[in-house]
């Protein structure tokens, strides 16, 4: 339980550097 | 098994470039996070085999909700469903995807133990292929996951910062490197708990 809650800093920390990247943004349709 | 979900999302992102990587990461271990507090509640459980301290795939997991097959569909559907205002159809429809992943791939590790219904209504036949029960095997095949996704993350990464610079191709490195590190460093935790 610990090691699944655990693996949630490795989203937070690797989701924080990806996100430093230009990826395109999702958009809804209305924004298309 | 984590890290080859984490694999999976990485090579995910490489193609839906539009949705953040820690959308794909926690859509990928959702069912796991939703576990959480159905095992704190006892309603879902982890049996050790006999003979057996429960550690890498040495437990019998007894996730009645949110590893059946029903369980999961509607634990995926929701969670699409939630990013669909901000994001669009189509990554809500990816992130829903990604999070029923979990119980296809889980189904390739888990030891028959994963049923169809939520509470396992009517006693159906529980599915599994069992890979656990070869411990290397099925740390190898996460391993696969984990390189094969950090690799098409790396090149996608590397395309979205075509001519934007040196800095930003260090970035896009870092990056990559990031994603392979944490899903080294996620099943060698795994592998070797007890």
């Amino acid at each position: 339980m610990a090691f699944i809650l655990g693996t949630l800093l490795f989203v937070l920390l690797v989701g924080f550097i990806d996100s430093r990247l230009p990826w395109p943004r999702p958009k809804t349709e209305r924004q298309r | 098994m984590i890290a080859g979900h984490f694999g999976f999302a990485a090579a995910v992102k490489a193609r839906e470039r539009q949705v953040p990587l820690w959308a794909l990461m926690l859509a990928t271990v959702w069912l796991d996070v939703v576990f959480v507090p159905l095992f704190v509640a006892k309603i879902e459980t982890i049996t050790p085999v006999p003979g057996t301290t429960g550690g890498y795939g040495t437990g019998i997991i007894y996730a009645d909700y949110t590893h059946s097959l029903i369980g999961a569909i509607v634990i995926s559907a929701i969670f699409g469903a939630l990013f669909l205002p901000r994001w669009g159809r189509r990554s809500a429809f990816v992130l829903g995807a990604v999070v029923f992943s979990h119980w296809i791939l889980d189904l390739i590790v888990h030891r028959t133990d994963m049923p169809l219904l939520p509470r396992n209504i009517g006693n159906l036949p529980r599915f599994g292929f069992g890979l656990w029960r070869i411990p290397a095997a099925s740390a190898t095949l996460e391993l696969i996951f984990v390189l094969v996704g950090a690799y098409l993350y790396w090149r996608a990464a590397r395309a979205v910062v075509l001519f934007k610079g040196s800095s930003m191709n260090r970035r896009a490195d870092f990056a990559a490197i990031s994603v392979l590190a944490s899903g080294i460093a996620v099943l060698a935790l795994d592998f070797f708990s007890t």
